[in-house]
């Protein structure tokens, strides 16, 4: 006896399938989907019909392509950043608009320490935001001398300690060391540049901090956070995949009630490339349905916001000098071919131009040696690859992921300090990667940004920066196109697209039900339209 | 007191020969060697060597150890400086596209160490294409722009003209800078320390007689009493390009004893023993400011 079927009805269905682009009614069995239509379906199915969503709107369940699980463990410290975030508990977090107001969270949080001695690490802090001044140390003395505190920068590339944390350090005003902040009358300030710095001073708090291990608590909370903004497959990209890691990630993902497939990418420059590409295939015999290893990542160069990414001429748009390379041009060239050649396909992080040009031609030379149709190799971030960067990687075959959110977080400091007015046009250009063919996802790298496709789609069709200013307005994508880029769009770049992202026969039943149609509202209202539920190869997840 | 151990940080581009330098320091172990790498697959060492092999280090029977850097270098020093016996001498290896001054720095503010002149290894078949290729050319220019020992390695496989040639390149990216043609990543302990460390080596005489010929020149300052912090700043602050590295001991009020370490106008101070003999030594570039004028410049930072 067949196992039972279920229909869904709702308001709408887009299903991003040209044999039936919108419907109301998806048919269920066992998990995937068994088809899609008219009321009439459910009796020609024999069909149970559910009309929990009967006023709702159901799209193909959201793809984050470029996030990170670690979004579920930075929640173990505060988030003191300047945009409110939702956390794993639903509620909002953050949102705080001087720097008094972090101080008195600081406060608050101190208060449920009761070692008065403990140390206190908090993440998401973006002092730009604030006008007149920058923290100091003064200002988290004043919510401790007693215990070290450490206040991490959403960039990542620069932290706030207080004085308890730069004496631990041996950092006083007498030192001259790169990375030590000064005021005018060369007084530290306790802003902390660089890694070498930055890593000695949260050895010297003796936090754990943000350098936790990833455990499989951390992947249900990442989980949890992912399913409310209507996720049902996420990366995590990337991540060493150590015993451990593998551990915590086949364990929650194996429950029955966890709510996303999740995508991990294998961290390349944690293996040599011949134990790398051993490690590769032997986690691919760990797939299941919500767990599917296969990707290898490449970091290519630094940030562009950070001054690390590699740039082409003219360079920093400040005069800062170039970036730094993660791995050079050659070994990139050596790493590339081995695991094309291995069959491998490689998502690689390039931030600044020159990176994106770099990795472009390695493929390309890879290619040349070794033939390989479909190997969708992705460029990650990407951020300031010009046309024909992008008519070259069409050509190759390549596919791109772009950081659309960086145009809202960030667009305004590229304009003005790191790119300048011209090239900060084409910030994340989503327009000319449609237009040179090349196959487009959009991200939100989570938790450097919060991961929520309806925003990332609305940053991509908007191009509106924090003081209303439309960032290169030839760039901005249409909703139908945006709503592909969250969905069959990363599924592709994944080589996912035969089990997720639409909304076909014989597909994964994973969607996410909306209040209103994306594609209907009006196009600055796309980031508001409230996520009903989820649902994941048939389960329903209340996103409330 | 515990010694302070000499730290030497040994970079340049891919290729350039770091890991065959590190492999030979490893082989002749004229000191116990503590070693930090980033690739830690590329270290050959003899199995027969080895006394003790782990998934990121490895000791071996002559004394030395070999570990993998990993992502937080401050934390692999403290490990190595923890090991009983502690490391006579630390060799890191900087990673082949950074910039290996930014490592250096870090043995300026890790406790415990104290830093050795900059070795930056250039490939003599290579450096000329290196510094003409448009992705990688700014990338060598930084990692040689503090260098204080250049190993033109590959000697052997390079025509005379073309070591002339390139030995003439990178005296002009870093004039008075010591250079040495090396084969095989052969090199002496003493190649790598100019003998500066006053803790152990408290006499700026030592400077003179052990390095003959060389092309660096030193000075010993003796406080008359103790130092005025402001005024120190004030003075290291002002000191010219010619001075390459400033170590010792500072007294700023009795008992307050730290110990100065200076290179490429970067400093930091940390906490010395009591006890410890104070006074600076200064080395420099054949252009120092003569003795008088740099007693003068240094008695400014006294105490009144």
């Amino acid at each position: 006896m067949p196992a039972n079927v279920t229909v869904f009805v709702a308001r709408e269905i887009v299903t991003l399938n040209h044999s039936l682009p919108h419907c109301t009614h998806v048919a269920v069995r066992e998990g995937r989907i068994l088809g899609y239509g008219g009321a009439e379906i459910v009796a020609e199915f024999g069909a149970t019909l559910d009309k929990s969503f009967a006023d709702k709107v159901i799209v193909p369940g959201f793809v984050e392509g470029h996030g990170h699980a670690a979004d579920g463990i930075v929640w173990r410290n505060p988030y003191v950043g300047f945009y409110p975030r939702i956390g794993p508990d639903g509620q909002k977090a953050g949102g705080f608009r001087s720097i008094a107001e972090v101080v008195a969270h600081l406060k608050a949080e101190a208060a449920k320490l009761p070692d008065p001695t403990a140390p206190l690490t908090a993440w998401g802090f973006d002092p730009i935001y604030f006008e007149g001044r920058r923290m100091t140390a003064a200002d988290l003395d004043a919510v401790s001398t007693e215990r070290m505190i450490v206040i991490g920068h959403v960039s990542g590339h620069i932290m706030n300690v207080n004085t308890k944390v730069l004496a631990a350090c041996g950092f006083s005003r007498d030192s001259n060391i790169d990375g030590l902040l000064r005021d005018a009358q060369g007084t530290l300030t306790g802003e902390l540049l660089g890694p070498a710095v930055m890593g000695r001073a949260a050895r010297a708090s003796g936090d754990a901090g943000l350098v936790r291990e990833m455990d499989a608590a951390a992947y249900r909370t990442y989980g949890q956070i992912a399913r409310r903004v209507g996720v049902t497959t996420s990366t995590d990209l990337s991540n060493a995949l150590s015993p451990g890691t593998v551990e915590a990630l086949t364990t929650a993902t194996a429950e029955a009630d966890y709510p996303i497939r999740v995508v991990p990418a294998m961290q390349q420059r944690a293996y040599s490339v011949p134990d790398g590409i051993a490690r590769i295939a032997e986690l691919k015999r760990l797939n299941t349905g919500k767990l599917h290893f296969g990707l290898v990542k490449i970091v290519a160069d630094g940030s562009i916001q950070g001054f690390s990414g590699r740039l082409r001429w003219p360079g920093y748009h400040n005069g800062a000098p170039n970036g730094l390379w993660y791995v050079a041009p050659a070994e990139l060239e050596a790493i590339v071919e081995a695991y094309h050649a291995a069959g491998v396909q490689l998502h690689i992080h390039t931030n600044g131009d020159e990176a994106s040009e770099v990795a472009t031609e390695m493929v390309g030379r890879a290619l040349a040696k070794h033939p390989r149709q479909d190997h969708r190799h992705t460029l990650q971030h990407c951020q300031m690859a010009d046309a024909a960067t992008f008519r070259r990687m069409a050509s190759l075959g390549m596919c791109v992921n772009l950081f659309a959110n960086h145009i809202f977080y960030w667009g305004e400091q590229h304009r003005a300090i790191t790119m300048g007015p011209s090239r900060a046009l084409r910030l994340d250009a989503c327009g000319t990667a449609l237009a040179e063919g090349v196959p487009l996802a959009i991200h939100s790298d989570t938790p450097v940004t919060p991961v929520d496709p309806l925003f990332t789609m609305w940053c991509a069709v908007n191009r509106l920066t924090p003081t209303g200013r439309v960032l290169g307005a030839d760039e901005r994508i249409s909703p139908a196109q945006a709503l592909h880029a969250v969905t069959l769009g990363p599924a592709y770049t994944l080589k996912l697209d035969h089990l997720i992202g639409s909304i076909d026969v014989g597909k994964f039943a994973d969607f996410a039900v909306l209040d209103d149609n994306p594609l209907r509202v009006a196009p600055e209202a796309i980031k508001n339209v409230g996520v009903h539920a989820t649902v994941l190869g048939g389960q329903v997840f209340p996103a409330q | 007191m515990t010694v302070a151990i000499p730290l030497t940080v040994v970079g340049g581009f891919l290729g350039a020969g770091k890991t065959t330098l590190v492999n030979h320091l490893l082989r002749t172990a004229e000191r116990r060697w503590g070693v930090l790498v980033n690739d830690f697959g590329a270290v050959n060492v003899d199995a027969a060597l080895i006394a003790e092999s782990g998934s990121d280090s490895i000791a071996l029977a002559n004394g030395c150890v070999c570990c993998e850097m990993g992502d937080d270098l401050g934390a692999a020093l403290a490990r190595l400086a923890a090991r009983s016996p502690a490391p006579e001498h630390v060799i890191v290896e900087a990673s082949g596209v950074g910039d290996p001054w930014r490592i250096a720095q870090l043995a300026l503010i890790e406790p415990g160490f104290s830093l050795e002149p900059l070795v930056v290894l250039a490939d003599a078949t290579a450096l000329q294409r290196q510094l003409d290729d448009r992705w990688v050319a700014d990338t060598v220019r930084l990692q040689l722009a503090h260098a204080e020992l250049l190993l033109l390695a590959k000697a052997d496989l390079a025509s005379e003209t073309e070591l002339a040639a390139v030995e003439a390149t990178l005296a002009a990216l870093r004039p008075g800078t010591k250079m040495r043609r090396i084969v095989g990543g052969a090199v002496a302990a003493a190649d790598l320390s100019f003998p500066v460390d006053p803790l152990t080596r408290p006499r700026a005489s030592r400077l003179q007689a052990d390095a003959p010929g060389h092309r660096f020149r030193s000075w010993h300052w003796q406080p008359a009493h103790a130092i005025d912090r402001d005024r120190m700043r004030a003075v290291l602050e002002a000191l010219p390009a010619s001075v390459l590295r400033v170590k010792g001991i500072a007294q700023f009020a009795p008992g307050d004893m730290l110990l100065l370490q200076y290179a490429a106008h970067r400093w930091a101070y940390a906490p010395a023993d009591a006890m410890a003999p104070t006074g600076l030594v200064l080395i420099g570039t054949p252009d120092l400011p003569a003795p008088a004028a740099l007693q003068a410049m240094f008695d400014a930072a006294l105490a009144c």
